[in-house]
């Protein structure tokens, strides 16, 4: 693989942030566990966080292996001894867990970027990264399956559910503007054939969502022209909102005790 | 309002495939297709599965053979039988019979037959399946009634339980160590 | 289907039929839903039933508080796997106790109204992550020595799910067992926390398996009815024999001054346990039971709309 450093660096950081965005969703669903409206939920989303902190576990295994890092080792690095300051994941997926249906909209929105990108992703001309996004995309099927029911019935449910659904849309949307602003040096990533476009993953995005969110009753009307003030909204994966140094404290408290040893 | 009680749907499970679908328990949910996939985050956390139904419990005609004995000494009315089963049509449809050959153990599928109603369908089955010795206990439902699994949801549904070896005590290694730190001692 | 009820017009004798099933028992046979047994069979059933159920739910809240905390990766997926099994286990025991007639409403309107009892070991607080190590080496092995036992319970629903349980308890115990293991050789710090460990978990596990023989007014009905098959001290005496050699081994100690090896025995004498805190525990004055209780019933209530929601949905959809 004959790459320069413009682009292996831009490559590190396309693959740190989808790692990075999983680790982080991952985490903020295992806070539901044991405090879910209902039992099953206990068990379903504590699934769906399982297999999200799986993902981030294969990208950043495969993260470090193209940095000629041990993939044994390595990833428990990225992911315990960095500064909050240094995560690439979107903001969405830092926000605090809110309530149910601001949660599962969080979850839905993620899913259906996930599932389409991955899509892309298997044609990838880096092999490591088209085999994993296949697999992990049938993963992604089955969470997309469950929260797009619950979007369904919380948007058709009751009238409290339904005002409370489209109060999540509100404070999301604009965030998931974020999701398909490329990372510094996609273009590189993108000609090098190891990554796909953010404009074709919002496209596909866009025609899975929004009949979705439609049938579900929520008003988008104003949303589908996303918020042109970008300072809020938009922004390099470096910027933070204040959740995310409590979250990854929280994280790596344990770890940080004993950096040299295993647990 | 007490609202924890959502609608119990009987879960049936088929391990590999030709092999029959058989009760593993019930899950509780609002609708069908919840249950479908609550029953798999109950039922299939790690392998093997390869269809997964779920049928509203209510709808689950049952006998044991020794009710049926009774029932067989006694003058029914027609009609009386399936007088407990919603979604009775009157028309020929296709229903699936289950057994237990024993007190213990759990329904197992036997096969299907066409029928119009509960009670004739489980005559039907008894009469093509219950072979030399008649079997403990019977269930029957319309296949109208269940909510299964696709072959293409196998990958997504089932599959990736394979994926995680942590899940099952193999993957840790405790008696090696501890006989390594028992070897090691003086 | 289930929770069949004793025919109000029974001809046959009531005492030929107890007479009956306890021969039924004494023969091995397993009793299924539908089969006549006499009520208070049903009753300690129900009752046991429930409470393993509830100890599941709740237990998992001292565990899944660490999942966030998770030293690496695998140990934060394993905790998640461990503690979705655990929802799982309540549901599978649910789902039996349903078998007698019991309703899911009224077991869980009961629980969060702290009328129902579960294992006291979970009104205990886990005050690092070393507790989690120590929770699946201790508590869930004498978890797997009782559920073990109820297996060959004479009662087919709930011997049948404690066998799918035990089948996925030794993982939770051998991954407990794997981070002690793990911090027993690691640094001072961490050899430290482990033993401080195993000094708070010990006796709330011994106690784990109920008062003595001698104040078991319950053991002797079930142990005749098959329900049972080992008294509470001798499942407390074979997991003190098997722990504490190992943990001697991993060069850590166990809290008990009065700990001795008998040789002509073979067991491990330990000390008198503290029926006083027990009790209190149980009774539901124990350092966490109000906050399990709080966190289960916030959940609930905080819930209700989304179930509404749900039952909603699914009208519309008839």
């Amino acid at each position: 693989m004959d790459m320069d450093q413009a682009e292996k660096q831009a490559f590190e950081r396309y693959l740190l942030a989808m790692a990075d965005d999983e680790l982080i969703l991952g985490h903020r669903n295992s806070e539901w566990c044991g405090h879910a409206p209902l039992l099953e939920e206990d068990i379903a989303f504590a699934n769906i966080a399982l297999d999200e902190i799986g993902h981030a576990s294969t990208w950043y295994a495969i993260l470090s292996e193209f940095t000629g890092k041990d993939p044994e080792t390595h990833p428990d690095r990225l992911v315990y001894f960095r500064d909050a300051s240094d995560f690439h994941s979107a903001r969405l997926v830092e926000l605090p867990n809110g309530d149910w249906a601001f949660s599962m909209l969080r979850q839905y929105l993620f899913d259906a970027y996930e599932m389409v990108k991955l899509r892309e992703l298997e044609r990838s001309r880096y092999l490591p990264l088209a085999g994993a996004a296949a697999k992990i995309r049938k993963e992604e099927l089955y969470h997309y399956r469950h929260t797009s029911a619950w979007i369904k019935r919380l948007g058709l449910g009751t009238e409290e559910s339904h005002r409370r659904l489209q109060n999540a849309l509100a404070a999301l949307w604009p965030y998931t503007r974020q999701l398909f602003t490329p990372v510094a040096g996609e273009d590189l990533v993108v000609s090098s054939g190891f990554g796909s476009p953010s404009e074709v993953v919002e496209i596909a995005w866009r025609e899975q969502v929004v009949p979705l969110l439609e049938e579900s009753g929520l008003q988008l009307g104003h949303l589908s022209n996303l918020v042109p003030d970008v300072s809020r909204y938009d922004g390099s994966r470096d910027q933070h909102t204040p959740h995310l140094k409590v979250l990854v404290t929280e994280l790596q408290s344990v770890a940080r005790l004993e950096p040299d040893s295993s647990w | 309002m007490n609202d924890t009680q959502l609608p119990r749907f009987q879960v049936f499970l088929q391990e590999q495939e030709g092999q029959p679908h058989q009760d593993v328990g019930s899950v509780h949910a609002s609708d069908a297709e919840m249950a479908l996939q609550n029953a798999r985050d109950v039922f299939v956390r790690r392998p093997e599965c390869t269809s997964l139904w779920v049928v509203p419990a209510e709808a689950i005609y049952s006998r044991t053979a020794e009710e049926l004995a009774k029932e067989g000494g006694e003058k029914k009315e027609a009609g009386g039988e399936g007088a407990e089963n919603p979604g009775l049509s009157g028309e020929t449809e296709i229903y699936c019979v289950f057994s237990k050959a024993k007190s213990a153990g759990t329904q197992t599928l036997v096969g299907e037959v066409q029928a119009t109603s509960p009670a004739e369908a489980l005559g039907e089955g008894i009469a093509r399946f219950a072979g030399g010795k008649a079997p403990f206990a019977w269930w029957v439902f319309p296949a109208r009634l269940i909510t299964r699994s696709q072959p293409q949801d196998i990958e997504s549904m089932f599959l990736p339980a394979l994926d995680k070896p942590f899940r099952l005590s193999t993957d840790f290694h405790t008696q090696t160590a501890m006989r390594e730190i028992r070897d090691r001692k003086p | 289907m289930y929770g069949a009820t004793v025919d109000p017009v029974e001809q046959v004798n009531e005492d030929e039929k107890l007479r009956e099933f306890e021969a039924r028992i004494g023969r091995g046979e397993k009793i299924e839903p539908g089969d006549w047994m006499p009520e208070e069979y049903r009753r300690q059933l129900i009752r046991m039933i429930s409470q393993h159920a509830h100890s599941e739910i709740v237990g998992m809240l001292p565990e899944g508080a660490w999942i966030t905390r998770a030293p690496s990766l695998r140990r934060k997926m394993i905790l998640l796997a461990k503690v979705q099994d655990e929802a799982g286990h309540g549901q599978y025991l649910y789902h039996a106790a349903e078998t007698l007639g019991a309703s899911r409403e009224e077991m869980l309107e009961a629980l969060l109204a702290g009328r129902a009892k579960y294992s006291s070991i979970f009104n205990y607080p886990t005050l690092n992550w070393t507790d989690v190590g120590v929770i699946g080496y201790l508590v869930d092995f004498a978890a797997i020595l009782n559920q073990t036992m109820l297996a060959r319970c004479s009662y087919g629903p709930y011997s049948r799910a404690m066998v799918r349980i035990c089948a996925e308890e030794n993982f939770h115990k051998k991954q407990g067992q794997d981070i002690v293991i793990q911090m027993a050789r690691g640094t001072p710090r961490q050899k430290a926390m482990v033993q401080d460990a195993i000094n708070r978990w010990w006796w709330p596990t011994l106690m784990m398996f109920g008062p003595n023989d001698s104040d078991s007014p319950n053991t002797p009905i079930l142990m005749r009815w098959g329900i049972k098959t080992r008294t509470n001290d001798q499942l407390r005496q074979a997991f003190v024999n098997q722990v504490v050699p190992e943990l001697h081994d991993l060069g850590l100690s166990v809290p008990d001054p009065d700990l001795s090896f008998d040789e002509t025995s073979g067991d491990w004498q330990f000390g008198e346990i503290d029926w006083d805190e027990f009790w209190r525990v149980v009774k539901g004055q124990g350092p966490c039971n109000k906050e399990r209780m709080e966190a289960r019933r916030s959940a609930h209530t905080d819930g209700a709309w989304v179930r509404e929601a749900l039952a909603a949905y699914a009208a519309r959809q008839r």
